[in-house]
């Protein structure tokens, strides 16, 4: 037995290695006998954290105290919050952007204000709502997820249905005969309106436009620390793997549901077009989560602050993982004009655990990580991370290269440990058919491997960047000058566009 | 040391040899099995017991899966994996759940006695029947409670006895409806303010844990508060309604219901009202 314990450690701790001499992990108390599943976070004004519980409640937790204030309840699936100068909360749940007020000065809210409803709703079990995300301007940005062959609509629906596909309205919404027009009904659809879509709310919420769309299951959005909106989207039907987007206005994402509520759409069924076509049309991903590797259900991005973690990660997107032990650092680059990213694990192989769904940085700089498993694989709960300002040794920056990439690390390298990097690179086949396998794996000749005069760059010759292939740089054996091993060990860059 | 090393080297090679069941099971089965309970499908402690020196069966259910429970989904077929990568999944489940039990589930909510639940009167957005999916499901005392919905702007009926069971829907990822535990006494078949009147929700406020309720029906602004009658099966709804106009009102009788209002004449069914009473009236109804 022993023999066997000790080779685990050695062949885990590769990758596991050292996450918990620079980090605590702790788990906060949630109330006593509640559903503890996260839906969403934010930090008020006043420090509290603000979580919004799977059955509705919103809390106030004091990180001074460890106490719990009651503040609303009775939302339906709150999956995304924004915490306001006054006090009051936005809460996006199933049916609406919801603002949470307390009128009175009592410390909960007494009045649940409306925004914005203005889209449908099937019944279906599927059709979660994300977001607000607010821009510079004050604008409001939400996001829709499109219902599952699963389940049937409901007969009683909200909005508008659409005439756009092989199932009329009574097919979709007769349980009896469901088994038989499911497959015809596609595995994720959009009959009622602007479900699969980003819409963009003025700030006082009298005014809606669609601004994008393609979204299948889009479990994360937020602006990062430069004013682009990343969406993130899970693995699926039209999605080979789950894919990280900078949305911009009038951009088409992948998944073609959505498309019947384009205006003038004529195109007819989206998901009987020509996939070349709709290949086309859509924007590539600015990063691939390479599933079971690195995610299969990323979730939330939030943007690391001053002072939270490490100096060079500050302004940095982190974003969540349902599935997987780990959160996903995203690291940008932009080529030729377009913003393209290389994803980094964080914290795999720490005490962290599955069901990461939101998370939001303390005023102390601790971050919270709020857990949920809706059925799914997951967990509940909250972790609070807390980073113990001892430095290490991590990916700091990447930048594409004609020949290969830059990569600026922490801390000064061990030259001698260059030799170990290594590059695979990969593609994935855009389909209906759900997820799909990698496609043209490769494993590339490292030509060069040198080092900067400050011992902290590496430049990476391997050849031209291939353009809509996602590459691997393993730096698993990397060691830094003092002999630390590297935390967060493989980067996953997806090349858009490749330099000239 | 040396024994340890070699082990070592000789597990390397023989995972860089032949596919690694443990990373495919990660990348291919994780989303939907859990070692030792069942989520979207059933957990590997349940595949040992179904499998269990049967890999070709394994295999061939990867490749061609039926439909085989109740209320659970199909699992895609896993053709693409291969079959030398299924029997290597298949290898990693068995040694996972070696000696391993599945979790008790419980089948009642584990949260049924949570504080929120209890609270009364209360309220509560949850998928309901016979309403539309943005339904309010509102508890006025231990015995009272209603469905309003925020989708049609109206109240859909009332009932007596308990409250809801939300523990359907709550339970996973909302694929069912709560259930309403008791008696459905009344029900509104359309807006007292006109069948057709085009309607948008404001939200609501919260007195006393009760719900005031604020839309728009036509050329309307509404305010419609719920509260308990007190010691006797019913409700009092009071409205204000901004009119200039003189306002008539739909309350079809139904059997079982009684209904008076404070403000107008109620007559057939129908309540008129001039502005000034408008501005302010309850109704009262008493449920058999």
């Amino acid at each position: 037995m022993k023999t066997a314990t000790f080779l685990a450690w050695i062949t885990l701790g590769a990758a596991a290695f050292g996450w918990t001499e620079h980090f605590t992990f702790e788990n906060i108390a949630t109330p006593p006998g509640m559903d503890p599943q996260v839906g969403a976070m934010d930090r008020m004004p006043d420090g509290r954290i603000a979580v919004a519980f799977h059955r509705g409640e919103v809390m106030f937790y004091n990180p001074a105290d460890g106490s719990w204030k009651l503040f609303a309840t009775g939302l339906q699936e709150p999956l995304g919050m924004l915490a306001e100068a006054d006090g009051s909360v936005l809460v996006m749940q199933r049916a609406e952007l919801t603002r949470l007020k307390d009128t009175d000065g009592d410390g909960s809210a007494d009045e649940y204000e409306t925004v914005f409803d203005d889209f449908g709703m099937s019944g279906n079990y599927h059709e979660f709502a994300y977001g607000p995300a607010r821009d510079a301007e004050g604008n409001l940005f939400i996001v829709l997820g499109v219902a599952s062959y699963y389940a049937p609509m409901a007969e009683e629906i909200r909005g508008e249905f659409s005439e756009i596909g092989q199932v009329d309205f009574k097919g979709m919404t007769s349980a009896e005969t469901w088994e038989k027009n499911m497959n015809a009904a596609g595995r994720m659809y959009a009959r009622v309106k602007w479900r699969g879509w980003v819409l963009k709310i003025s700030p006082d919420g009298k005014t809606m436009e669609p601004y994008a769309s393609g979204f299948r299951s889009p479990n994360g959005i937020g602006f990062d620390a430069k004013g682009r909106l990343l969406i993130t989207d899970n693995q699926g039907d039209w999605r080979p793997t789950s894919p990280l987007y900078d949305v911009r206005q009038g951009g088409f994402y992948g998944h073609p549901a959505s498309l019947v509520w384009q205006k003038g759409w004529n195109g007819g069924d989206p998901r009987l077009m020509d996939v070349a076509k709709l290949d086309a049309m859509q924007v590539p991903a600015a990063g691939l989560f390479p599933q079971g590797e690195l995610a299969n259900s990323p979730t939330w991005p939030v943007i690391i602050p001053q002072g939270a973690f490490p100096e060079g990660m500050a302004g940095q997107t982190v974003i969540g993982e349902m599935n997987q032990p780990n959160l996903v650092r995203v690291l940008d680059d932009e080529v030729r004009g377009v913003f393209q990213t290389a994803l980094v694990p964080m914290f795999d192989g720490s005490p962290l655990g599955l069901g990461n769904n939101r998370m939001v940085f303390g005023e102390d700089g601790s971050m919270y990580v709020g857990k949920t498993a809706l059925s799914w694989p997951g967990s509940m709960g909250i972790t609070r991370i807390k980073w113990n300002r001892k430095p290490f040794l991590s990916l700091e920056k990447i930048k594409a290269l004609p020949e290969g990439f830059s990569l600026r690390f922490s801390q000064p390298l061990d030259a001698s440990t260059l030799k170990t990097l290594t590059v695979k690179r990969h593609t994935y086949q855009y389909h209906e058919a759900y997820g799909a396998p990698k496609k043209n794996e490769e494993l590339l000749e490292v030509a060069g491997a040198t080092l900067s005069e400050d011992g902290m760059t590496v430049t990476l010759v391997i050849g031209a960047l291939e353009e809509k292939y996602l590459h691997l740089i393993d730096m698993t054996g990397l060691l830094s000058k003092e002999g630390g091993k590297i935390l967060g060990n493989k980067a996953w860059y997806h090349v858009v566009k490749a330099p000239e | 040391m040396k024994p340890i090393l070699l082990t070592l080297t000789f597990a390397l090679s023989v995972a860089s040899a032949a596919p690694d069941g443990k990373q495919l099971f990660t990348t291919n089965c994780s989303a939907c099995h859990m070692l030792d309970q069942m989520v979207v499908g059933p957990s590997l402690v349940e595949m040992r017991s179904l499998y269990d020196g049967k890999p070709d069966d394994f295999v061939k259910w990867s490749i061609a899966p039926q439909k085989k429970r109740l209320g659970a989904i199909e699992m895609p077929s896993q053709a693409h994996i291969g079959e030398e990568g299924l029997r290597a999944i298949y290898s990693h489940v068995m040694e996972v759940s070696k000696g391993v039990l599945e979790k008790q589930q419980d089948k009642g909510d584990p949260y049924a006695a949570a504080p929120m639940h209890l609270a009364r009167p209360q309220v509560q957005r949850i998928f309901m029947p016979d309403a539309s999916p943005a339904s309010i499901a509102v508890a006025l005392d231990d015995t009272n409670s209603l469905c309003w919905d925020a989708g049609t702007c109206r109240l859909r009926y009332a009932w007596t006895g308990g409250f809801i069971d939300g523990f359907p829907y709550w339970k996973g990822n909302g694929s069912s409806l709560a259930t309403v535990l008791g008696t459905v006494k009344y029900t509104e078949q359309a807006s007292p303010f006109g069948k057709d009147a085009l309607v948008k929700f404001l939200g609501y406020k919260v007195k006393d844990g009760l719900p005031v309720f604020r839309y728009k029906v036509g050329a309307y602004q509404v305010t419609e508060a719920y509260s308990p009658v007190g010691g006797s099966s019913g409700f009092v709804r009071s409205f204000t309604v901004v009119t200039t106009a003189p306002l008539i009102l739909d309350f079809p009788a139904q059997s079982g219901v009684s209904i008076t209002a404070d403000k107008g004449k109620l007559d057939g069914g129908k309540l008129s009202l001039t502005p000034s009473e408008a501005a302010a009236f309850n109704l009262t109804f008493s449920l058999k």
